[in-house]
């Protein structure tokens, strides 16, 4: 491999590499304004002029090819000197807005200013005043004053999004960036745009001012709005998630998530139509009960049903863990074959960049986890029609609102004598439920998924129920989660009495005679790695912040015995 | 054998001072000395201590001629705040200053009234008064929010004339 | 006399000390805290009615209003009894103190003491030894460590210094060669003052009281940092008021004492050579006891926030190692004078 020197150091770098390519490759930062590593290169913001020998002026690293022998200087009396320069210049017009700019706390702009800027201005003159609250599009804000014309949002929305909405108007001072006219920036994708700008110019109107970025705690995880499985950081303070943000995973999102993902997939977390405790149909009403009381209704109920007439389905919507508990206790719990799950498909859903035809992030998880009805078994249209012969008389749905998404069910599940959901909203299918477990969310306790392309992905838990402890569950934790008490309003966002449907399924199954060893997520994973083919030799730790992809032969083996 | 001196005292007392009784004498001299010196307690509620500018007395808003608060709830009092007594919830108005504290509560049972808050302030809205009257009978009561906080800024004329002085 | 009238004016009189006693505590009290105050640069109680002059009122009231606490291990019956000879004794000491000459009034000849015995200083003695019981009795019988340490230090340190106590009077016996109160006071004429004639015997009756009563710098039965109370420790309310009262009651005794046998009693010198109608020279006699006994209880509370208090060795050591062997040289030199110059 060819290598240069920078900084003294001797550095390999591939052919055709950029010097910041080669150098960030190698753990060296230089400073980066326009240049972002998935966008083409534009050179306009000057803040990574380097030195390099022989060569008569300093040149910007992003666009200069590294080449066999180059001897680069990042520190240098030249260099230093020329990001102060360049940083002075691009600071003439910038406003001292960082009080009222929710990118503080993590803006580029701030930080460079710390570590390369010399603190001071010879700029007497005014500021040049611009729009400052303009409606780029429908999720997202600009900020004329604010923008440092580095064009990554122009370049993002031409070359990731493919839509090209957004360019640069006026020359000099006066530059700024619009839509193209009757445009507006409303592609699916918009607002990474927030993420990429270096500075407080774009912001997401869903979250302006909500909240300062050092006041919430960030937890990896991962979206369920489809089958991609998007790696996201879930930013909770109060215990209410505030906003997500895409996470970079090279092998699923790049570091890019769609807005629908970014907006829709959390806010029921919560939700006012949030299920607090369980309930039980008393008089036709669902009544609140305690945990024990629904629990032994649940069991006796159970019990007076031979096993042929009770069926199960699972989710495409939960966790892997959740669904293995739940063929565990269908199969050798209550020794039921009626399992299956309901995949929801929607085809204008999709596109060719992230998202997916399929809604649900673990549809792949859930047939390899064993939610498929075995040999004597019904499916679901099997027990649709047994439904409504009444041959079978009792149903639990884990984490599913198939009224709303499956046609005509509704007259269906009529026919049924018992129908226990567990769920954590109230929904059309809850109405119908003569008991109902509150399930927790997705960003409320352990597990993981398996998206479309076979890659199994941990979610961690973000919100904390009333039997989770944010310090001693592990939980992240923001400097005023470690510090307040229960004396602080700051501290008495609400917590659901909730708990994940593994948990509802393992006390159920100890009341009907066959415990369950698991006291934990991780336990579960153990066990389905032990026994099932997919998931074998993985665990919590390989699994990890990005995932692994299961071997192929390993799924087809699963998906077909 | 050598004999070692046993050091009774720090210092051998002379005869007069072993008689004790002039020693006496002194004291009493001193006491009474100190009975006749003029006082100089405050009576407290009739009598109220005017704190210098310099005084760190319960935390305030500075309020505006037009009633509005200067603060653009920024949340950097909230970040600095060592006992983390205050809490910023923004919001967004139509004001030229975008951005403005919807909520803004501090806790007195928490402030330690370090002034670290009025320091970090960018805008000059949040300055210690001279109010050092702070009691209450529930820890509800503590939480000054809005209302009790925001105080017109003529009258805190006296603290930022201080601060302008050394920023 | 006629024993009704006797019995009359003998209860007037117990009355008017009783009532006069109670209220001098009372006031005492708060002199001593506006007193403290001063020394220490404050102003002392000053809210309760003008300047403050009703705080003893009130002070009485919270303290008849407060819970009265008997320990768990206490023997509640002796418990009971100690504050209750704390004050008898402090209280029928008074008896035999004259506080002025023989007045005329309605055609009687009524002398201003409420008993006039004529072995009255042995009698002041044998009550102010009854007094260690009832501090020995509140500091065993509260069944606490500090108290019982508080009480065992009072017996001894009032043993102790009882004895140089009574040879100093020896002194003033050997002189008055009387036991009347009354006939010390008359010996005392003039500027025949035992303070004068014999200081040693002065300075060493003066120590001894404050020791007798408690006080700092002798006030170890109570010494607050090393006891919490000392004897009292477990009394609350009313019960503590009685030890309370007793201890400014004893003051009062002492000084009185004092100004009975040292400081001439009620005489003031040469006031006979100026002539004044009698009514009026009984009068100025008796408001010149109350003076010289103002002036000794003011002194007794300067004293107090003046001086710290002493070691309990140091306390035994000036005991028995100076006051009592002064004492005794206090005697032969009385003696003396009575060979020498015939007094």
């Amino acid at each position: 491999m060819p290598k240069f020197t920078i900084d003294n150091r001797e550095i390999e770098f591939q052919q055709g590499q950029t010097i910041i390519e080669a150098a960030i490759d190698n753990g060296i930062e230089i400073p980066h304004f326009c240049w972002h590593p998935e966008l083409s290169v534009s050179g306009n913001c000057r803040i990574c002029l380097v030195e390099v020998e022989k060569m008569p002026k300093l040149v910007i690293a992003c666009s200069t090819i590294a080449a066999e022998g180059m001897i680069v200087h990042t520190q240098s009396q030249n260099a230093i000197e020329a990001r102060n320069v360049v940083m002075e210049f691009i600071l003439i017009n910038h406003p001292l807005d960082c009080p009222i700019c929710d990118e503080a706390g993590e803006c580029k702009l701030q930080d460079y200013t710390y570590q390369y800027s010399i603190g001071e201005s010879r700029f007497t003159e005014n500021k040049v005043i611009k729009q400052k609250h303009f409606e780029l599009g429908p999720r997202v804000i600009f900020d004329g004053e604010r923008c440092i014309s580095c064009s990554r949002c122009i370049r993002f929305c031409e070359e990731i999004a493919k839509d090209p909405e957004l360019t640069f108007v006026q020359r000099g001072d006066r530059v700024t960036i619009t839509t193209y006219p009757g445009q507006q920036m409303d592609n699916p994708y918009s607002m990474n745009t927030i993420d990429i700008c270096p500075v407080g110019a774009l912001t997401n109107k869903d979250f302006r001012f909500k909240a300062r970025v050092w006041d919430m705690s960030s937890t990896d995880s991962v979206c369920t709005g489809c089958a991609k499985g998007c790696n996201i950081n879930i930013w909770v303070r109060n215990n209410e998630i505030l906003r997500l943000t895409p996470r970079y995973n090279q092998d699923v999102n790049s570091y890019w998530m769609c807005d629908h993902g970014r907006l829709n997939t959390f806010k029921f977390v919560n939700g006012e139509d949030r299920i607090n405790s369980p309930h039980i149909r008393k008089e036709g009403q669902l009544e609140k009960v305690d945990w024990d009381e629904s629990f032994n209704e649940a069991v006796t109920r159970i019990k007076s049903y031979p096993k042929d007439e009770i069926a199960f389905l699972g989710s495409a919507y939960t966790t892997c863990e959740n669904n293995y508990v739940l063929a565990l206790f269908a199969g050798s719990v209550v020794g039921s074959n009626h399992i299956d799950f309901i995949s929801h498909l929607d085809p204008d859903f999709g596109d060719d960049i992230l998202r997916k035809n399929d809604i649900t992030p673990n549809k792949k998880g859930a047939e390899l986890v064993g939610i498929t009805p075995s040999k004597s078994g019904l499916n679901f249209e099997g027990m649709r029609k047994a439904i409504k012969e009444k041959k079978i008389k009792a149903l639990l749905i884990m984490e599913d609102d198939i009224v709303s998404s499956v046609k005509d069910i509704e007259n269906v599940l009529g026919n049924l004598e018992l129908l226990v959901v567990l769920a954590s909203n109230f929904n059309k299918t809850t109405e119908l439920a003569d008991l109902v477990f509150p399930t927790a969310t997705f960003a409320e306790k352990n597990g993981t998924f398996v998206n479309a392309d076979g890659i199994i992905q941990r979610i961690k838990p973000a919100v904390a129920t009333v039997e989770a402890d944010r310090a001693l569950d592990g939980f992240e934790m923001s400097r005023l989660d470690k510090f307040g008490s229960e004396f602080d309003r700051w501290m008495t966002g609400a917590k659901m009495d909730a708990k994940p449907g593994w948990k509802i399924l393992k006390s159920l199954s100890g009341l009907l005679g066959k415990k369950m060893k698991f006291n934990m997520a991780e336990e579960i994973f153990e066990d389905m790695a032990a026994n099932i083919d997919a998931f074998k030799g993985l665990n919590y730790d390989d699994v990890g912040n990005s995932g692994v992809k299961l071997k192929t032969e390993n799924i087809e083996n699963a998906v077909t015995s | 054998m050598e004999q070692k001196a046993v050091k009774r005292r720090e210092k051998d007392l002379k005869f007069w001072e072993r008689i004790y009784i002039p020693e006496i004498l002194k004291g009493l001299s001193l006491t009474f000395k100190n009975m006749v010196r003029p006082k100089f307690t405050f009576e407290y509620p009739e009598e109220k201590f005017v704190p210098s500018s310099a005084y760190r007395g319960r935390p305030v808003l500075v309020e505006e001629e037009n009633g509005e608060e200067r603060c653009v709830a920024c949340g950097l009092c909230s970040r600095v705040c060592p006992a983390l007594a205050i809490e910023v919830q923004a919001g967004e108005t139509e004001r030229e200053k975008e951005r403005f504290p919807e909520k803004f509560e501090i806790n007195m049972l928490r402030c330690i009234f370090c002034g670290f808050c009025e320091e970090v302030c960018p805008e000059e809205a949040i300055v210690m008064s001279k109010d050092y009257e702070l009691a209450f009978s529930s820890r509800e009561e503590g939480i000054y929010g809005k209302d009790k906080l925001l105080v017109p800024a003529n009258q805190l004329q006296d603290r930022i004339d201080f601060l302008r002085q050394y920023k | 006399m006629e024993t009704g009238i006797f019995v009359l004016i003998s209860a007037i009189k117990i009355l008017l000390i009783a009532v006069l006693i109670l209220m001098t505590v009372a006031y005492l009290t708060f002199f001593e805290r506006k007193i403290s105050a001063w020394a220490q640069n404050r102003l002392g109680p000053n809210r309760v009615g003008w300047k403050g002059l009703l705080q003893p009122f009130a002070d009485v009231f919270k303290l008849l209003l407060k819970e009265d606490i008997i320990p768990e291990r206490a023997n509640k019956t002796l418990h009971f009894i100690a504050p209750m000879i704390a004050l008898f004794v402090a209280f029928s000491t008074f008896a035999v103190i004259p506080f002025g000459p023989e007045v005329h009034l309605f055609g009687y000849d009524i002398p201003l003491v409420v008993a006039d015995v004529n072995m009255g200083i042995l009698f002041v003695l044998a009550l102010t030894s009854l007094g260690v019981y009832a501090l020995t009795l509140a500091g065993w019988s509260s069944g606490s460590k500090y108290s019982l340490l508080g009480g065992i230090r009072s017996s001894a340190q009032m043993i102790s210094y009882e004895i140089s106590m009574g040879f100093s009077i020896g002194g003033v016996l050997l002189l008055s060669e009387s036991l009347r109160p009354i006939a010390i006071v008359e010996s005392q004429a003039g500027w025949m003052w035992n303070a004068v004639i014999q200081p040693i015997g002065f300075i060493t009756f003066f120590v001894s009281a404050f020791a007798e009563t408690n006080r700092l710098p002798f006030d170890l039965p109570e010494a607050e940092p090393e006891l919490v109370g000392g004897f009292h420790t477990e009394y609350s309310s009313m019960k503590f008021a009685g030890f309370f009262l007793s201890e400014y009651a004893n003051m009062i005794i002492a000084s009185a004492l004092i100004v009975t046998l040292y400081l001439g009693g009620w005489h003031i010198p040469y006031i006979e050579t100026l002539g004044l109608p009698s009514w009026l020279v009984i009068v100025l006699q008796i408001g010149a006891f109350i003076f010289k006994l103002v002036l000794l209880l003011f002194l007794f509370i300067w004293v107090r926030w003046s001086i710290p208090r002493f070691r309990y060795d140091q306390l035994m050591n000036l005991g028995w190692k100076v006051m009592f062997p002064l004492s005794l040289i206090n005697i032969v030199w009385v003696a003396i004078l009575i060979m020498v110059f015939g007094l």
